[in-house]
């Protein structure tokens, strides 16, 4: 309840005005000689206190009415939430955690049965909703006040791999509370994890008119051990560089020696052993892994013997390949950017290409579709028909990294792209004349992971026209150093400098290595997506090179299709809710296997403590400021002051009744 | 024309009590009849046929000489009575609203009285009283004996308390001749004891008049607010509320009225109220009344 205008409230004051009148100035009594006071008694002053009690019902209905009208001139409300709870019908909420934390131990059967018992204390002007809680709330079906159906909808529930998340019940409640334009009433249901609870607790904020009732299916802490991550190549070229790690995890005390085992396509590749300290993690590394080609299963497992066996694995997937050709184009001058090149895209940690160098004129002949990419280091003058063979080997999808020499800059455009070349800008190399990198692209995926090239000197470079091309690179002067351009579904990507570490020092930094290896990546098309998700998170199906149109199908680890036939040619991304692996089947024939866990903070059992449940559960209790900081929308107060009139109205009626049956004395005397 | 000259207003404007007397007086004779009693006045009322056993002093000689037939003589009828008048003067008659007061209206009634009486050739009398008597004219139709009586009247000032048994007590060696006593007094007291105190008198054959005189804000008393009251007398004060006044004190007072009159006339007293915001004729009726009954 409030005021809409509270000033109003300052009249209140004016309920002097009967005290004044009632008890100042009826104890004022005139001394007046009278012949006889036979027949005045004593009795009489009871008879006067008698007179003031009865007055005292005057003063009542004086002072209420003075304090009701400035009562209606301040405007009084109520919240809508409050005249619904009035009215007697609520909005009862029945949240059922069903979170991977919930398959330990039927925790799912107890919350559901304790639910469905609940449902007795449903009134009948009551509704009641059934919600099952992961990091998203999903409602079984409409308010409503059918028994039988409400119990339905709470049998209908599954247990999921999902995390739970209170922050998201709150934000549910919120919504729930606007919409439905009652009180609601709120139990949940769950395991209490303080995994579950946000980073801030405003996201907690449940707002006016909820109630929240705790019904917690577990009290205690358990002690538990997980496979928390692994991490393991997306693709494997060399069985023998890769390295594979296990982190395992100890919480709720847990701690002692766990056997670790190493499963591809489901049979043990190696074991190890690894002693965990209590809530403490431990890591068991494995070297090699001698895979077939193709898509590969991979899978940690752990002998932990505690009381959730849900989190004893963790799945993932690699993908056995050959390395990839890649055509490096060069004028022969010299061999110098030949050399650092291979040196570095052979220094890459997984290995996944070759080079093969050729002349312009040697590679006019070569059959661009089978290389990944294709670099032309100064390459000079080439031949109309490489470089429109090289133009259609673009538009069909493949990419060219150019870097620009002294024997390019000549020609006053850039092969392929043909982007105007200005000028070639050049250094004196003993005065530190020279040009750093002053802006680079850090979102974009070949330069994100470069480093810092703060300390690379650049002595000669070509200044480019970009045009609406995007400059990743930039030099001090503004020259750009590193263009990409769009060429159907293709990509040019232009150095406007050499690898030969004469124009620059680029190639004696570290940063070459990663930009080279970045920038292969990107060419070569092998996004850096981790193969590995956690439960509820979203895939990227369409990449710019997948047109829309064409049909994706994902597979879910049961081997069903994830998707109707309408999804699989629109469908932008997928949620992966459950663990195992999903196939990815692409047109282009670039399928893919996702290994997905579930999030391991719900093998954590710490519970909540009670004091921060109350907390929660106080966030509404009706506090304003709360509402007000979760950002909730207030709600539309009933302003009722024409009751309050109607009460005024009233008391002046009965004030007038007993003013004239009290006062008839007095007005004798006038 | 009448009740414009026996108004207690019109007559507080006069000056003298002979003046207010006489006033009221000839102003309520005027509108009386004869008496229809004979007696031994010397005005003639008619002749009688002589039967034996007549006074012979009656006999008109002069009719018998002409006629010789004896007839009587009668005239009307001429009688002598004693009027003695109790004035109350306690503290409680001086109260009243203007123009006059109780003490005032009661000097009005009692000069009156004696003027009446005086023209009756009554002989009058006058004690004044309040908790003992303060003065005592002996009743007498002596040459002056109107003036005394005024003058005592004029005289009398509001005194102090009320006491009955002990100017009562006193009164009985006044009175050595039966005649008519008349009360004067606003009779607080209760009306046992009044009754039980004035009734001696009545048993030497005297005719008693209690005239309880009282004023409208003693019948019926109106107050704006609580009021703190002060008896006059005792100076004893009692915080009164209008709602008291109005639904107990009434009540009261008018229950004590009707116990007096009705003890009163029971023990063979007259008793009338005398309302002083009414004109003194409905005392002087009463009075006249009573000493008709006499002859």
């Amino acid at each position: 309840m409030g005021f809409l205008a509270p000033w109003f409230l300052a009249g209140l004051a004016a309920v002097g005005l009967p005290v004044w009148l009632h008890l100042l100035k009826q104890h004022k009594t005139t001394p007046l000689p009278f012949s006889s006071l036979m027949f005045f008694e004593r009795r009489t002053q009871s008879s006067i206190k008698h007179r003031r009690l009865r007055y005292l019902l005057l003063f009542a209905l004086r002072t209420a009415l003075v304090a009701l009208l400035a009562l209606a001139f301040a405007r009084p409300f109520v919240n809508s939430a409050a005249v619904a709870s009035a009215r007697g019908g609520k909005l009862q909420v029945l949240a059922i955690d069903n979170s991977f934390s919930m398959r330990q131990d039927a925790r799912l059967d107890r919350a559901k049965s304790e639910a469905a018992q609940s449902l007795s204390s449903l009134r009948p002007k009551d509704r009641g909703v059934v919600l099952a809680l992961g990091s998203q709330a999903h409602l079984m079906g409409e308010p409503s006040g059918d028994l039988n159906g409400l119990r339905a909808e709470i049998r209908a529930i599954q247990p999921s791999d999902d995390r739970g998340s209170y922050a998201e019940l709150a934000r549910v409640l919120r919504s729930l509370a606007q919409s439905a334009n009652m009180p609601v009433e709120a139990h949940l249901f769950s395991d209490m994890q303080k995994s579950s609870m946000p980073p801030g607790f405003a996201d907690l904020a449940l707002g006016q008119g909820i109630r929240l009732a705790t019904h917690p299916v577990a009290n205690q802490t358990l002690a538990n051990f997980t496979v928390e991550n692994v991490t393991a190549p997306r693709r494997l070229y060399d069985p023998k560089k890769v390295r594979i790690q296990a982190t395992v995890m100890a919480s709720g005390g847990a701690a002692g020696r766990r056997r670790v085992a190493l499963l591809l396509n489901g049979r043990e590749a190696a074991a190890k052993p690894v002693d965990v300290s209590a809530n403490g993690r431990a890591t068991a590394e494995f070297i090699g892994l001698d895979a077939p080609y193709g898509m590969n299963r991979g899978e940690i497992r752990i002998d932990s013997g505690d009381a959730f066996a849900a989190d004893d694995h963790y799945y993932f997937s690699v993908e056995r390949a050959d390395p990839r050709p890649v055509l490096f184009v060069h004028a022969a001058r010299d061999g110098r950017d030949l050399l650092y090149y291979r040196m570095a895209i052979e220094s890459a940690r997984d290995a996944a290409f070759t080079l093969q160098a050729a002349s312009p004129d040697q590679a006019a002949s070569l059959p661009l579709a089978r290389y990944a990419f294709v670099v032309l280091s100064d390459a000079g003058e080439i031949s109309a028909s490489f470089e429109q063979a090289l133009r259609s080997y673009v538009a069909a999808g493949g990419s060219v990294l150019i870097a620009l020499g002294p024997s390019s800059s000549a020609h006053k455009r850039v092969p392929v792209s043909d982007e105007p070349i200005r000028e070639t800008r050049y250094a004196a190399r003993d005065a530190a004349r020279f040009e750093t990198v002053t802006t680079l692209d850090a979102a974009h995926p070949a330069t994100r992971q470069a480093g810092n090239w703060a300390g690379v000197k650049f002595y000669r470079s070509a200044r480019l026209e970009p045009g609406a091309d995007r400059v990743l690179a930039k030099l001090a002067d503004d020259t750009p150093l590193l263009v990409e351009r769009q060429m159907g579904d293709g990509r040019v990507l232009t150095f406007a400098s050499t690898f030969d570490n004469l124009a620059n020092d680029f190639p004696l930094h570290a940063g070459f290595v990663a930009f080279v290896e970045e920038t292969a990546h990107y060419l070569a098309g092998l996004d850096d997506r981790p193969a590995n998700f956690t439960v509820s998170s979203y895939l990227d199906l369409r990449t710019g090179r997948e047109a829309s149109g064409a049909a994706i199908e994902v597979l879910n680890p049961q081997g069903a299709r994830a998707m109707t036939l309408a999804e699989s040619a629109r469908a932008q991304n997928i949620q992966l809710t459950e663990q195992g692996f999903y196939e990815v089947r692409r047109p282009n024939r670039h399928n893919e296997l996702i290994a997905v866990n579930p999030d391991r903070r719900e093998s954590d059992f710490d519970v909540i403590s009670p004091e921060t449940l109350a907390l929660w559960q106080n966030t509404g209790q009706g506090s304003r400021v709360a509402s007000a900081a979760s950002g909730e929308v207030e709600r539309k107060p009933v302003d009722f002051w024409w009751y309050v009139m109607i009460l005024v109205l009233a008391l002046a009626v009965a004030e007038s009744l007993v003013g004239n049956k009290q006062l008839t004395v007095d007005k004798e005397a006038v | 024309m009448l009740q414009r000259f026996l108004d207690p207003a019109t007559l507080a404007g006069l000056s003298g009590l002979d003046l207010i007397a006489k006033t009221v007086v000839d102003g309520f004779v005027a509108g009386l009849h004869r008496s229809p009693d004979f007696g031994f006045s010397q005005e003639f009322a008619e002749y009688r046929a002589y039967t034996p056993g007549d006074d012979l002093r009656h006999v008109d000689w002069n009719v018998f000489a002409r006629s010789e037939r004896c007839y009587l003589k009668r005239y009307r009828g001429e009688t002598n009575t004693q009027l003695l008048i109790l004035l109350d003067t306690s503290a409680s008659m001086s109260f009243g609203g203007a123009p006059v007061n109780k003490l005032d209206y009661a000097r009005y009634v009692a000069a009156s009285l004696s003027y009446l009486a005086h023209e009756q050739r009554d002989a009058a009398g006058l004690i004044v009283f309040d908790e003992d008597v303060v003065n005592y004219v002996a009743p007498s139709t002596r040459q002056g004996q109107l003036f005394r009586l005024l003058h005592a009247i004029e005289k009398a000032e509001k005194g102090t308390r009320t006491d009955f048994a002990k100017p009562f007590a006193h009164f009985q060696n006044f009175l050595k001749r039966r005649g008519m006593v008349v009360v004067l007094s606003d009779f607080y007291e209760q009306p046992e004891t009044i009754v039980k105190t004035v009734a001696p008198l009545r048993f030497r054959g005297n005719d008693v008049i209690l005239f309880h005189v009282l004023d409208p804000q003693e019948i019926a008393p109106t107050l704006r607010e609580s009021s703190l009251l002060i008896d006059v007398e005792t100076k004893e004060a009692i915080e009164v509320s209008p709602d008291y006044v109005q639904h107990e004190y009434r009540p009261k007072m008018d229950a004590h009225i009707g116990a007096l009159q009705t003890q009163a006339r029971a023990a063979g007293l007259d008793y009338f109220l005398m309302n002083t915001g009414r004109p003194l004729d409905e005392g002087l009726r009463e009075y006249l009344a009573v000493r008709q009954g006499r002859m």
